[in-house]
């Protein structure tokens, strides 16, 4: 049963998409349904998607301007915040003189990278020229751990941070854009910066992977763009729906409806009945306070919270599909049917698919390719740690290092150990489920086997997701004592 | 042309195995249209590590060279 109509299979509507009239129409839904999801940059976007829908001709130009004014009044402000606590802590103002140096070491950071990228193409023997995304992570790690334990000071400290707070967001997009540029056919750097840097990257996961994807899924005819944007309206309704669930669940588990939500339903003299169960968060602040949280409110939170995160993981990931779908490149949604998966490994690719992409790209194809190659399965068990631990480790460790500058390297990186049980547990299970193969195409099992196969599933990830906490807060004893809570039914 | 083939045959195996009776030219995407995923590229990273001897460690791995029957032949004839 399809919920959202199939609007990118009627063939007039397909082609009403690609007259002035349709065009304008669906810029305008577009923009409708973003505003409806909730989006603060509807605007921008469908503004930016207007013109891409106008002047398809100039696409590649209309991308590349959208994307520096993306970086340098949205994302580039993601490590101001803690630019200017150092700043400040440094005894240094942070007022315009410090927004410019900012601006000026993003402006830096760009033309490093595409001085990086051309000795990465000229000197193919070395290190850099083999293995340049391993150098770069590496430098990048270095350079956090010298932050963190280097006794630096004033100018020198200040300067270090600011490198790093401005490099943090972009550092597997700067990955990306050196596998494409490694690559047979690359595209000139910064010629095709709209597809290096996408305006519509909204996570440090690249949605839509690099450059060289983004090229393969592109729109060429305006049949192929009327159909991308159809599909990119059709997700907007499906999110829509999500979204209403996800507040329907919200206002029910939790008790928290929207001001509006309230005022009508006080308006109408109708109570919302609501379980008001803490969020897991809550219900594990209350643990680590020795209060033990009753059994069934503890469970509640944690089935909520897996599908309260599997909805925001679906909308949020699936919106920035939207947009890329909108600009003409038609690619596969980020969650797809998670509760569908018969295997811890297929849940794992349905759920999180540019992030499972990254990791594989980065961390499980290099190590699969390189050692263990005579044991298959130690192989396997090899590469699939190395991306599901030990990469989905650096990623997480990486995007949180506002906790080196404020707790010191040594205790952020103790305080990771929620996050190291959570990929150790996740890669051991993933290696596992590759391990015993698939299980067939869809339908190839019985019902009640695969209902099975399904609830298993969901089970590990539901529990699992206590510990998927990058937070510095709780301890893992917190995590597993909350653990055992939930099965101590006396 | 009996690498073509061979290449071809394998590739039909696998989408087979995922239950895609689909057919394909040697030029059709098959990575890149979701037919096969990034496991199905491990299958087949190790049919050509055993069938040609190729090894991705020294010529470095893009699943871009196995998106195709053309690319992967290309691969081949490239070792």
């Amino acid at each position: 049963m399809q919920i959202v109509p199939q609007l990118d299979r009627y063939p007039r509507l397909v082609a009403l998409a690609q007259t002035n009239i349709g065009k304008v129409a669906a810029i305008a839904a577009f923009g409708l349904l973003l505003q409806l999801n909730g989006s603060r940059v509807s605007l921008e976007l469908t503004a930016t998607a207007g013109l891409i829908t106008l002047f398809p001709q100039h696409r590649k130009l209309l991308l590349g301007v959208a994307s520096a004014c993306w970086l340098l009044f949205y994302s580039g402000r993601a490590g101001l915040g803690l630019i200017q606590r150092v700043a400040a802590a440094e005894g240094f103002q942070t007022g315009p003189a410090l927004l410019c140096a900012c601006v000026l070491a993003f402006a830096g950071m760009f033309w490093a990278l595409g001085l990086f990228l051309r000795m990465v193409r000229r000197q193919r023997k070395n290190l850099i020229g083999q293995r340049p995304v391993l150098v770069m992570i590496a430098s990048f790690l270095c350079l956090l751990m010298a932050a963190g334990v280097a006794p630096l000071h004033g100018v020198a400290k200040l300067t270090l941070w600011i490198l790093l707070a401005l490099a943090c967001p972009y550092l597997w997009l700067f990955a990306y854009a050196i596998a494409d540029y490694t690559s047979k056919t690359p595209d000139p750097y910064p010629g095709n910066f709209g597809t290096f840097f996408p305006f519509w990257m909204g996570s440090a996961t690249p949605i839509g992977k690099g450059a060289a994807f983004l090229r393969k899924v592109e729109a060429h005819t305006p049949d192929d763009l009327a159909v991308s944007q159809l599909k990119a309206i059709k997700l907007l309704i499906w999110l829509l729906a999500l979204n209403v669930l996800l507040v329907a669940i919200r206002a029910a588990v939790y008790g928290s409806a929207p001001v509006v939500i309230w005022t009508c339903c006080k308006a109408l003299g109708f109570r919302l009945p609501s379980l008001l169960a803490p969020t897991l968060e809550a219900a594990l602040d209350q643990s680590a306070a020795g209060t033990r949280v009753p059994l069934h409110l503890a469970w509640a939170s944690v089935l909520m919270h897996f599908v309260e995160a599997t909805l925001a993981m679906t909308i949020k990931g699936n919106t920035i599909v939207a947009c890329c779908r909108m600009a003409g490149f038609r690619i596969f949604r980020n969650t797809y049917k998670p509760f569908y998966s018969t295997t811890v490994a297929e849940f794992w690719n349905r759920f999180y698919y540019y992030f499972k992409e990254l990791l594989a790209e980065f961390f499980f194809f290099p190590a699969y390719v390189r050692y263990f190659k005579k044991y298959r399965k130690l192989r396997l068990i090899a590469a699939t740690i190395a991306a599901a631990t030990l990469g989905n480790m650096i990623y997480h460790f990486c995007l949180n290092i506002e906790y080196v500058f404020d707790l010191g390297l040594g205790k952020a990186l103790a305080g990771f150990q929620v996050y190291t049980c959570y990929a150790l547990v996740l890669g051991a299970a993933i290696a596992i489920s590759q391990l015993r193969g698939r299980r067939g195409p869809a339908g190839s099992l019985p019902l009640h086997r695969r209902a099975m196969a399904v609830a298993g599933v969901l089970a590990f990830y539901c529990l699992l997701e206590i510990f998927d906490y990058d937070g510095r807060s709780h301890t893992l004893r917190t995590h597993l004592a909350f653990f055992w809570n939930l099965f101590s039914f006396a | 042309m009996n690498d073509r083939l061979a290449i071809r045959g394998y590739l039909q195996k696998l989408l087979r195995q995922k239950g895609d009776p689909g057919g394909f030219t040697d030029s059709d995407s098959l990575i890149v249209t979701g037919r096969l995923e990034s496991v199905d590229t491990l299958e087949v990273v190790v049919f050509l590590e055993e069938q040609f001897q190729i090894d991705f460690a020294d010529r470095g791995f893009d699943q871009n060279d196995l998106d195709s029957v053309d690319s992967i032949m290309s691969l081949v004839e490239s070792r």
